[in-house]
């Protein structure tokens, strides 16, 4: 999926251009992209779909080497949201896409099953956590809590995290890896989420609950043996989250944690990346903390990483964009259409969900939702 | 079958209405009545079809190959999948006789079994194609898996002779197959000019198989009456069947027509000359695809929709060429186009003579399997695709499973019935369809 991308995509730049003066003095990482090339499909034998997560694995340890990338599925063949199961592996080197894991749908120890969202990372250690958001029908009207799943490196389910403050993890994580402590953050969107047949008058839609949170979880990680939670905290909360009959629910996705400490948060629903500082020391809550940027070239906003000259690069749910921020003073620079699938309108809207650097840096890598595949933008 | 066996069938004794030709004349008059035409009588038996250039509406039955795989294809198919619910296989033998003989005679414009004058019993034949010309109708069977066993069971002693090549298809990316529409141990694949024929043939041969095997599900099949010498549409407006082996090798495809559809010597006897056939009812959104931009379709399917010509090049019959990068170096044709990912050179050469006819079934309710995920009353209308090939292996399996994980078009299409069929070699007047297969038995 490229040429067609080619047409829209130099469009959109030249769109961000005119509303972000720094793109023309160079200094966006987004302005050095110029392909974008389908890698793989994530679909493995079983049929899931819908990518969700991309890992860049940081070590090579049992069924992965280092550098691979590491995908999950929210959905299962038959297209059900919470539903999915399974983790692939795309190796870079050999071009090759394998199973790593492939969870029971039935999990002891995780509320409602297993449907793998876009939580994920593997640690130095090898260790594997993916979050559950599971459902039985494909819909909030089934939802369950969920959990946190832990897989040794060979995709075997060592234990799950699950209790009063772990209600679908939802967005991607922003973890501190120390080898053996490991800090995680992680976004839960599923406290008193309602089926999404209840509507809210007022405004036709499902009602926003302002009730989601973001929980640092410290983990304690002995030679051999699995990651043992030390402590956990919600440093934030008062997000909203709101069912949806299409995307299943909408609720805070992107984490990022700076180099000063401040953690970024992608709120989808509100359209803007608020800071929580002291993210990793913070003993209560900042609630939702201070806005970076908001409106402008968002889109709700979802996934979310860093660029190598600090920089955040924020998926767009409602087009097929991302947007480059410099979080130093807010700036949206550009949007790029990295998803210009006009089978969507607008193009690629409601098909974007991971993103990760590439390991030197020179591009990320970004699932396809609607298609179910990894690309990669260099 | 021959004329006089024909009118043996019709209960003993000399039987007026043995052809429809007899019919009519015993009628008297029906044809005014009723205001057929010139090609209605000419249709009423071949002697008469002779006359109006039976090349035009008549094909040939007996031969080598069956009839309706490499025929140029009719307007419109009435296919049926059949569960055999014979107690034995000399039921089977028996059907298959029948069909064949009935086949026969229908294909010729006759009725599938003499008609019968004794208004007391059922006709032999439903009539309703009695005045219609033949309309170039063949009748092509094959055998599913389950023929040879079904659950397990081997249960007519045919186990030891299924082809290695008439495997369990496997499941594809994407498969949203309904039981009901998937699998079936015989298929018939009646196709005509004339939809009634083409229904007809199917209704009789399910007549005849009472008790010994019934219907599983049918599909009709139409296609445009496209200019002579036009590639035709499908239902997205785009040309389709440009891409097809030709009758003979050429420089840009080392492989004919024939190296592609029919089994040699590998499928033993009984299948030798045959060919394997694969089913598929592909489902379109037809509502979404309407609201998708041209130049986007385009870039779907990896052609212009107006002229027919790869992106890239200008004309219908260019070859494509997935080399070709624009100066950034992304492929004009893009990666995951359906023209790329179904050209032989994506697929080890790997090739299919494709036979598809459009489909339309009214509306229904479904809900879409993509973003937006529209819900609601949409058309339940597509590609009935019928595909034809030396073995399925090596053919559709080999070529469909990439496709089903990365085509573009699959935004936009849903598999939801299947099915494999060993059809065999066309039989020998005087054989019946599969008889080597059941004489090695």
């Amino acid at each position: 999926m490229a040429a067609f991308i080619r047409t829209i995509a130099a469009a959109a730049l030249s769109a961000a251009l005119t509303s972000g003066a720094l793109a023309a003095d160079g200094q966006g990482f987004l302005e050095t992209i110029k392909r974008h090339t389908t890698l793989t499909s994530a679909v493995p034998e079983n049929g899931d779909q819908n990518p969700y997560a991309i890992v860049v694995a940081p070590v090579s340890a049992g069924l992965i080497h280092k550098d691979d990338v590491l995908i999950d599925n929210f959905n299962n063949d038959a297209n059900l949201q919470g539903t999915g199961t399974t983790i692939v592996a795309y190796n870079p080197a050999t071009k090759k896409t394998s199973l790593f894991a492939q969870l029971p749908r039935d999990l002891a120890g995780c509320p409602g099953g297993v449907g793998l969202s876009t939580a994920m990372t593997m640690l130095k250690s090898g260790w594997v956590i993916v979050g559950s958001a599971p459902s039985t029908d494909g819909t909030t009207a089934t939802k369950g809590a969920g959990c946190l799943v832990v897989l040794d490196s060979n995709g075997k389910v060592v234990g799950t995290l699950a209790g009063p403050t772990i209600n679908d993890p939802w967005g991607n994580m922003a973890v501190v890896d120390n080898g053996t402590t490991a800090i995680l953050f992680v976004s839960m969107a599923g406290f008193d989420v309602p089926d999404y047949r209840k509507i809210d008058p007022a405004t036709g839609k499902p009602p926003i609950i302002a009730k989601a949170t973001v929980l640092r979880i410290e983990l304690a990680i002995p030679e051999g043996q699995p990651p043992k939670m030390v402590s956990q905290t919600v440093i934030a909360d008062g997000f909203g989250q709101r069912a949806d009959k299409d995307v299943f629910m909408i609720g805070p996705t992107g984490l990022a944690i700076g180099p000063d400490d401040t953690l970024y948060i992608s709120d989808a629903l509100a359209n803007r990346v608020m800071a929580i500082p002291n993210a990793t020391k913070a003993t209560t809550s900042a609630g939702i903390g201070r806005e970076v940027t908001k409106d402008g070239l968002l889109q709700r906003p979802l996934a979310m990483c860093w660029t190598p000259n600090g920089h955040l690069l924020v998926t767009n749910g409602l087009n097929g964009q991302v947007v480059e921020i410099d979080p130093a003073n807010g700036k949206q620079l550009y949007a790029r259409w990295i998803d210009a699938n006009k089978a969507q309108t607008p193009p690629g809207s409601g098909d974007l969900f991971g993103i990760a650097m590439t390991p030197s840096g020179d591009g990320f890598y970004f699932v396809q939702d609607e298609v179910n595949t990894l690309v990669v933008a260099r | 079958m021959s004329e006089s066996n024909g009118s043996g069938m019709g209960g003993g004794g000399k039987c007026p209405f043995a052809t429809r030709r007899g019919f009519l004349a015993a009628a008297g008059g029906l044809i005014a009545a009723v205001g057929a035409g010139p090609n209605a009588e000419a249709a009423t038996d071949t002697k008469t079809v002779a006359a109006a250039k039976p090349e035009t509406i008549v094909e040939p039955f007996w031969g080598r190959h069956q009839g309706g795989i490499v025929t140029q294809a009719q307007k419109h198919t009435y296919f049926a999948a059949f569960d055999l619910t014979a107690k034995n296989r000399a039921e089977i033998v028996e059907l298959l006789k029948t069909w064949t003989a009935a086949a026969a005679q229908m294909t010729q414009g006759k009725p599938a079994r003499p008609i019968g004058s004794d208004l007391s019993v059922p006709a032999g034949d439903s009539a309703d194609a009695l005045d219609l010309s033949p309309a170039r109708l063949t009748v092509t069977f094959g055998f599913g898996a389950g023929l040879f066993v079904k659950d397990g069971q081997d249960r007519y002693g045919l186990a030891a002779h299924r082809p290695a090549a008439l495997v369990d298809m496997p499941r594809f990316n994407g498969d949203q197959l309904a039981q009901n529409l998937t699998g079936g141990d015989l298929s018939v694949q009646a196709c005509a000019d004339d939809p009634q024929v083409a229904f007809h043939a199917v209704r009789q041969l399910a007549r005849l198989a009472y008790d010994v095997a019934q219907l599983r599900y049918t599909q009709t099949g139409f296609l445009p009456n496209s200019p002579e010498g036009t590639t035709s549409r499908n239902l997205m407006g785009f040309k389709d069947g440009t891409q097809t082996p030709p009758e003979k090798p050429t420089a840009d495809n080392p492989l004919s027509r024939d190296d592609v559809v029919w089994v040699e010597a590998e499928g033993g006897d009984w299948m030798r000359d045959g060919s394997y056939l694969v089913f598929r009812r592909i489902r379109m959104a037809l509502e979404h695809w309407d609201r998708t931009v041209v130049d986007f379709q385009e870039q779907v399917i990896g052609r212009r929709k107006y002229s027919g010509a790869p992106l890239g090049a200008e004309h219908e019959f260019d070859p494509l060429d997935l080399d070709a990068t624009d100066k950034e170096g992304n492929p004009v044709i893009p990666d995951t186009a359906h023209v790329r990912l179904a050209a032989a050179a994506s697929n080890d050469g790997a090739q299919i003579f494709r036979r598809g006819y459009a489909y339309n079934d009214g509306t229904n309710v479904t809900a879409e399997r993509w973003p937006p995920w529209r819900q609601g009353l949409e058309y339940d209308a597509g590609l009935l695709f019928l595909s034809y090939q030396k073995d399925p292996r090596t053919g559709f399996i080999k070529i469909y499973e990439n496709m089903a994980k990365l085509d573009m078009l699959n935004q936009y299409t849903t598999h939801v019935g299947s099915g494999l069929f060993a059809c065999p070699g066309g039989p020998a007047e005087g054989e019946f369809i599969g008889q080597r297969l059941f004489e090695k038995a």
